[in-house]
């Protein structure tokens, strides 16, 4: 990544062309070195592949198989065919964990894109000591879904944390935010936009890649700049924020650590905070019901899936590849 | 790995591919052995022994389990210690693996979980190393399921009322008498302090939190919790009733605010009314009255709880703080074994642990060392001999699932709070998921 967010070249023409792929330069090597060759390549990928196998299929597979099952973690299990998942149509708070998780997905992650967007636009004009903000800027990305920015939050959303510090400066006699079952999603979502550090620079990168001719002759034509933002930033730019959108989605939708430390692993105050991974944790781990834990994460599975797979096909019509 | 500028047949450098196929399964070879168990050495028995707490008790054990060596050259301890939060999901993991500690604590309401899917030893079969004839009645039966002994208690708890004298003198209010007072007193009095100090404290903190309060409110009419069998032992009445109670004290002012509990809560006993100054009373378990006094810098008191003497029966009773238990798989029963007669009935353990895990099951061990407690601890080993001649019965084993009731009161208080519930109803919902957790219907 580090090579496009290299400093913009001068503008010409010549290379603003679309990047062409390189021709391999000279004869193609002899079969017998191209077959040990691949002999290393996979000899290299060897504790990849044993890692897959144990690690991640073994695993899967197992949690597929115990969502057919009572596992209860000790002792024996049963085979109870789909109960789990029958159980799920008339589970209450498996319907709640869904709204939680429908509606930190749904809202957090366009914000949180927005945003991004945003901050990188003003960063491509040009502004001083840009390395250092882009670093700033990063840094939550990196530290947004740690234990300790969780804890941070708790205190800064806190009945006498910051925020009502600085309301009550103001006169303004603030809730606790996190311990107020309105509110209490909400301060998780200023989490997660908070962490916009990400597809912010991948965002930067992209704008990078948008020809400066192109606003140039815009400019000459006599376009706003919002004129220009809508039919050449974003046009441009929608196989990046397809990218960020599939990116930001799956692991929105995987939210975990936030929400269990912030509500100290209940998913309260009452349930409003309960996201999806939360109570299958809660499942699993607190009321020995493993099994149904399973089925839960085959479900979340087909919903990250089905949501990922809707975004392809819809993006056939909005995103431009430009060629 | 980049050629280096100059080296002109970067192919005269490349190795032998099959070198690096060896390397990669070497490199797996490595990893998978590494983490491969240590096997005991010869003649010495190498046990693993598991608990939760704090650094505090972390420090004392180790420093019992050195003590135990130094008595028993032929068995080694390896210490497997945690948070509460975190024991119990490790617990669970390990058991699943079939690599389960040998000796554990283990908790009520977790006892059943294992006991009944046959991850616990029966201790009765090792009756020749533990000797169990010196704990308190009181207790002696709690680890005893179907017959079965697969935990012994470690010490004795009651859930009481802790309460502040300085609060109370601040507001003006007089402590109440614990001998005759009643729900009514108890909710009027937490008024009169948020009242009298302008909301400076709050008369007590919300009691609704902890299950094991309700407890002892349903047993003063004559109900329970769960009944032998393990179904609910309660009436819809009592529960709405006892919701009623934090219903009212949310009006008046006697507690704090719905989403003031939700923070004061999930702080734990550090964060709790007492030790913050905040206020006047709060239930606790009596081995919490030491870190709370010190947290609050005051003499905190035991009260015993309101209607003891004003209802049908006295409701409060002994817990067994915790359970010593040995795991089903071990290889080595009669050393681990041996290890917990070492805990449960040395008096030279116990002036270690003193009433950390509750004060001693074994009553010899206790009367030993109840002149060296500190004052708090001091002051709860008093308050549980005062009212043992009132307890009138100990509780029947909590049912599998009950672990996860502790969530669901949590939940329920919460939405009743916030208004989302009547009592009425949030009896209704309590009683229909724990229900469903423990599996009664």
């Amino acid at each position: 990544m580090s090579a496009l967010l290299q400093r913009r070249p001068p503008k010409t023409p010549q290379n603003t062309a679309a990047p062409k792929p390189a021709k391999r330069v000279g004869k193609s090597p002899a079969p017998g070195k191209q077959r040990r060759e691949n002999l290393a390549a996979y000899g290299f990928l060897t504790p990849w592949f044993l890692g897959l196998a144990f690690i991640t299929a073994g695993p899967l597979l197992a949690s597929l198989y115990f969502s057919f099952t009572d596992y209860s973690l000790i002792g024996d299990h049963n085979w109870v065919g789909l109960e789990n998942y029958e159980r799920m149509l008339t589970d209450e708070r498996l319907f709640n964990a869904l709204k939680v998780t429908f509606v930190y997905v749904f809202v957090s992650v366009p914000l949180q894109l927005a945003l991004a967007l945003a901050l990188a636009m003003i960063l491509d004009r040009g502004v001083r000591g840009l390395p250092l903000y882009r670093s700033v800027y990063y840094l939550p990305s990196l530290l947004g879904g740690s234990v300790a920015i969780a804890i941070l939050w708790r205190q800064v959303f806190g009945a006498n944390g910051l925020i009502n510090q600085v309301l009550a400066f103001f006169g303004i006699q603030g809730e606790g935010w996190v311990s107020h079952p309105d509110y209490a999603l909400g301060t998780l979502i200023v989490l997660n936009v908070w962490t916009f550090g990400a597809p912010m620079v991948i965002f930067l990168a992209g704008l990078r890649q948008i020809p400066a001719m192109y606003y140039e002759a815009a400019a000459v034509d006599g376009a706003s700049p919002l004129r220009r933002f809508w039919s050449i930033t974003v046009p441009m730019l929608t196989p990046i924020i397809f990218f960020n959108l599939v990116l930001q989605f799956i692991n929105a939708f995987q939210t975990f650590t936030q929400a269990f430390i912030v509500s100290g692993g209940t998913g309260g105050p009452s349930d409003s905070t309960l996201f999806y991974t939360l109570y299958l944790y809660q499942r699993g781990f607190g009321a020995f019901d493993m099994g149904y834990a399973s089925a839960m994460a085959w479900l979340l599975l087909m919903i990250i899936g089905g949501f990922t797979a809707v975004n392809f096909f819809a993006s056939k019509y909005w995103v431009f590849y430009g060629d | 790995m980049r050629a280096h500028p100059g080296n002109g047949h970067p192919q005269a450098r490349r190795r032998n591919p099959l070198l690096s196929v060896a390397a990669g399964v070497g490199a797996i070879v490595m990893a998978a052995t590494a983490c491969g168990g240590s096997e005991s050495e010869d003649g010495v028995v190498e046990l693993r022994f598991a608990w939760w707490g704090a650094d505090d008790r972390h420090s004392t054990t180790q420093e019992v389990i050195e003590l135990f060596e130094a008595e028993n050259p032929d068995i080694k301890i390896v210490p497997d210690y945690t948070d509460w939060a975190g024991y119990w999901d490790r617990l669970a993991t390990s058991t699943a693996a079939n690599d389960a500690p040998d000796i554990m604590t283990q908790e009520e309401r977790y006892l059943r979980e294992y006991g009944d899917r046959g991850a616990l030893l029966d201790l009765h079969e090792v009756s020749d190393q533990l000797d169990l004839s010196k704990i308190d009645p009181l207790v002696a039966e709690s680890g005893e399921l179907d017959g079965q002994a697969f935990g012994v208690a470690t010490g004795v708890n009651a859930y009481a009322i802790l309460a502040d004298p300085q609060a109370f003198e601040e507001a003006g209010v007089e402590m109440p008498d614990d001998s005759t007072w009643t729900w009514d007193d108890y909710v009027e009095i937490s008024a009169q302090i948020t009242e009298a100090t302008d909301g400076e404290l709050v008369g007590t903190q919300s009691m609704s939190y902890n299950e094991s309060g309700f407890q002892i409110f349903a047993r003063q009419r004559g109900e329970n919790l769960y009944n032998e069998d393990g179904s609910l032992g309660f009436s819809k009445e009592t529960l709405e009733e006892w919701f009623s109670i934090t219903e009212e004290l949310l009006e008046n002012g006697g507690q704090p605010s719905a989403a003031e509990s939700v923070e004061i809560e999930a702080g734990g006993p550090d964060q709790s009314v007492l030790s913050t100054g905040q206020g006047a009373m709060a239930h606790f378990w009596t081995n919490q009255l030491g870190g709370i006094s010190e947290s609050a810098d005051s003499d905190i008191e035991l009260l015993r709880y309101p209607g003891e003497t004003s209802n049908e029966r006295t409701g409060m009773y002994f817990k067994p703080a915790m359970f010593y238990s040995i795991s089903a798989g071990t290889e080595h029963p009669e050393e681990a074994a041996r290890f917990v007669d070492f805990l449960l009935n040395s008096n030279e353990a116990a002036e270690l642990v003193l009433a950390d895990r509750g004060l001693p099951a074994n009553v010899d061990v206790r009367e030993h060392i109840l002149g060296s407690l500190p004052e708090a601890d001091a002051r709860s080993a008093e308050f549980l001999s005062e009212i043992e001649d009132t307890i009138v019965d100990g509780n029947p084993p909590p049912p599998i699932g009950a672990g996860e009731v502790v969530n669901i009161t949590k939940r329920v208080s919460e939405e009743m709070a916030f208004g989302e519930l009547t009592p009425a109803e949030a009896a209704e919902q309590f009683m229909s998921e724990v229900n469903e957790a423990t599996g009664g219907s």
